[in-house]
């Protein structure tokens, strides 16, 4: 170690004296995070799984919103739904006394069950409320989703108090004790070339990937995509070539639902999300960051947006856990710092399209 | 059998009264120009065809089935293909997905995408580029080549000249000449000239109705009959 870190790493103490004796903002020394390679390793696969856990968020939300401009409030409420439905699952199955491959093997099965189940809500809600509205300006969508959003979530309060599952458990939402369902394959960390990864994060990033491969397939490569597509750009011109884009739309709000509720899937076993009524709108926010930070009608946007508050985020949470700051969410002030830079230097975002959302 | 036929037909765009009573017909094997000065409801007596401006009177009827009521891709299924104004290119998807849109679903893929490029050579040589980086011209190719591959019975061209270059307006019209032999045409075309070479019949409108009709072998350019309804 050279004298110079040995300095720095004084000042270090310096500082965090100077943090207990109640200055709020410690700076301390972050050399440590460039010196280490293994530790810059963890923070960046942390990164990455934080990065996935955002994408599954917000991948459903720009279908609804990047795409076919529904400014679409009960986004996190589908999630908090998907959440519910396999947290109870998984306490049901005992998930997580069972061995590493069955109990992976339920997770897959849930997260294409949750899916399909709230993919089925989000027709019913497209053809018996959303598609009445397209033509109006934004505000009717916002005030509707918002409705929609406040009913579901009062209504999973309701369910929650009257089977009592919240009982002996915080006042608020239902924190599943996850470490009971989190497969024991899953758990803790390991150590790979002195790497050190939780046992979630490959499984986060994984899941991540597939997303992204998943709905690229689905835009790019099949017929409803190119309709998607069509649609989104001229939907005049898209009807007059013979493309339903009443039944496209109704496909593409259906999937986003599902994606979102997919993604509450994944959160029941994040110790920072979990599963619980405010769920709903912890969901929302970091979704809506992420998809105008992205641009508007750029999946590829959203999957750029997604891995630089993913990376951001995880640095934040290490900067916080070495005490280089000494004061909690930090990350999801930074989160919102990225969206207040985006909003300033470039309104349209990484890769917003021209014309979209406009509602011109 | 009339192949297009519309009857008394009447359109507003909010509380403007745009068409005031439209009759017109193309027969099966026509090519048929609707003549007028701007504004006198061309485009919107394509757009009420499409249903995209549903009339609210009349009846717009195809191979004697009524349209009026149906959804725009209804019409389009029904084999009424549109090449509008300013082309509509979907200028952020390839030249190629522009052609696939415009496939119907039971078609087959491959023939449309051969009849599209033996048409127009141009467009397999940047079948991968976004449509909206080609010029004017090869829009307007590409949006002929949509409406050719989609199994229409009749196409609905509106201002296929409009801003091209004199040389390129003489392959569109070629082209269209071409499409013709095998597909129906109803005409919205300024130059004068070239909507009299293209067309078998023609209609004059004047502030939403038709006022004159004719075989175009009877008219010239320099026509009094046609000039007092096109001149500004």
């Amino acid at each position: 170690m050279t004298a110079l870190t040995t300095a720095a790493l004084g000042s270090v103490e310096a500082s965090l004296a100077a943090g207990v004796s109640g200055v709020p903002l410690a700076v301390g020394d972050i050399s440590n995070l460039f010196t280490s390679p293994t530790e810059l390793a963890s923070v960046f696969i942390e990164g990455l799984a934080k990065a996935s856990l955002y994408l599954m968020i917000a991948s459903g939300l720009t279908l609804t919103f990047g795409l076919m401009d529904v400014i679409n409030f009960a986004h996190g409420a589908f999630t908090m739904y998907g959440a519910y439905i396999a947290g109870t699952a998984v306490l049901t199955v005992g998930v997580g006394s069972m061995g590493a491959v069955s109990s992976v093997g339920v997770f897959v099965l849930l997260i294409i069950g949750v899916f399909v189940l709230l993919a089925l809500l989000g027709v019913v809600f497209e053809v018996a409320l959303i598609r009445r509205l397209y033509e109006y300006p934004p505000i009717y969508m916002i005030l509707l989703t918002f409705g929609i959003s406040i009913t579901m979530e009062e209504l999973m309060r309701i369910i929650v108090d009257y089977w009592n599952v919240n009982s002996g458990r915080e006042a608020v939402g239902w924190s599943i004790p996850r470490e009971e369902t989190v497969p024991e394959v899953l758990q803790g960390t390991f150590d790979v070339a002195g790497i050190s990864i939780g046992g979630l994060h490959p499984f986060q990033i994984l899941l991540g990937v597939l997303t992204v491969a998943g709905i690229w397939y689905f835009l790019n490569e099949t017929r409803y995509g190119l309709f998607v597509r069509a649609g989104v750009e001229d939907d005049e011109m898209a009807r007059a070539l013979g493309i339903n884009i009443k039944r496209t739309f109704t496909v593409v709000f259906a999937i986003g639902s599902g994606l979102a509720g997919a993604a509450g899937v994944m959160l029941m076993w994040s110790p920072l999300w979990r599963v619980n009524v405010p769920l709903a709108l912890g969901v929302l926010l970091p979704a809506f960051v992420i998809v105008i930070v992205g641009g508007l009608g750029s999946f590829k946007g959203t999957v750029v947006a997604s891995v630089l508050v993913g990376m951001l985020d995880a640095l934040a949470t290490w900067a916080f856990q070495v005490k280089v700051v000494t004061f909690t969410d930090v990350d999801q002030l930074l989160i919102f710092a990225i969206l207040v830079v985006m909003l300033i230097l470039q309104p349209r975002g990484l890769f917003g399209v021209e014309g979209q959302g406009d509602h011109g | 059998m009339t192949l297009l036929e519309l009857d008394g037909v009447h359109t507003y765009y909010g509380e403007s009264h745009i068409l005031q009573g439209v009759d017109l017909t193309v027969e099966k094997g026509e090519v048929v120009a609707l003549l007028g000065r701007n504004g006198v409801g061309k485009t919107t007596t394509f757009r009420s065809i499409l249903q995209l401006t549903p009339p609210q009177e009349g009846s717009i009827r195809f191979r004697e089935e009524e349209l009026t009521g149906k959804d725009t891709y209804e019409v389009a299924d029904a084999g009424i293909g549109w090449i509008p104004e300013d082309r509509r290119m979907f200028s952020r998807l390839s030249v190629e997905e522009n052609i696939r849109a415009a496939v119907p679903n039971n078609a087959s893929m491959s023939d449309a995408l051969e009849l599209a490029y033996e048409t127009f050579p141009v467009l397999a040589e940047r079948a991968d580029q976004r449509a909206g980086d080609l010029s004017g011209g090869q829009q307007q190719m590409l949006a002929i080549a949509r409406g050719l591959v989609g199994g229409n019975d009749i196409l609905l061209v509106d201002e296929p000249s409009e801003g091209l270059a004199p040389k390129i307006v003489t392959d569109v019209g070629e082209a269209l000449l071409s499409a013709a032999e095998s597909v129906p045409i109803l005409l919205v075309e300024q130059k004068l000239g070239l909507a009299l070479d293209l067309a078998d019949r023609f209609y004059v409108m004047d502030h939403g109705t038709i006022v004159d009709s004719g075989e175009t072998s009877e008219v010239g350019v320099d026509d009094e009959r046609l000039r007092r309804y096109l001149s500004a």
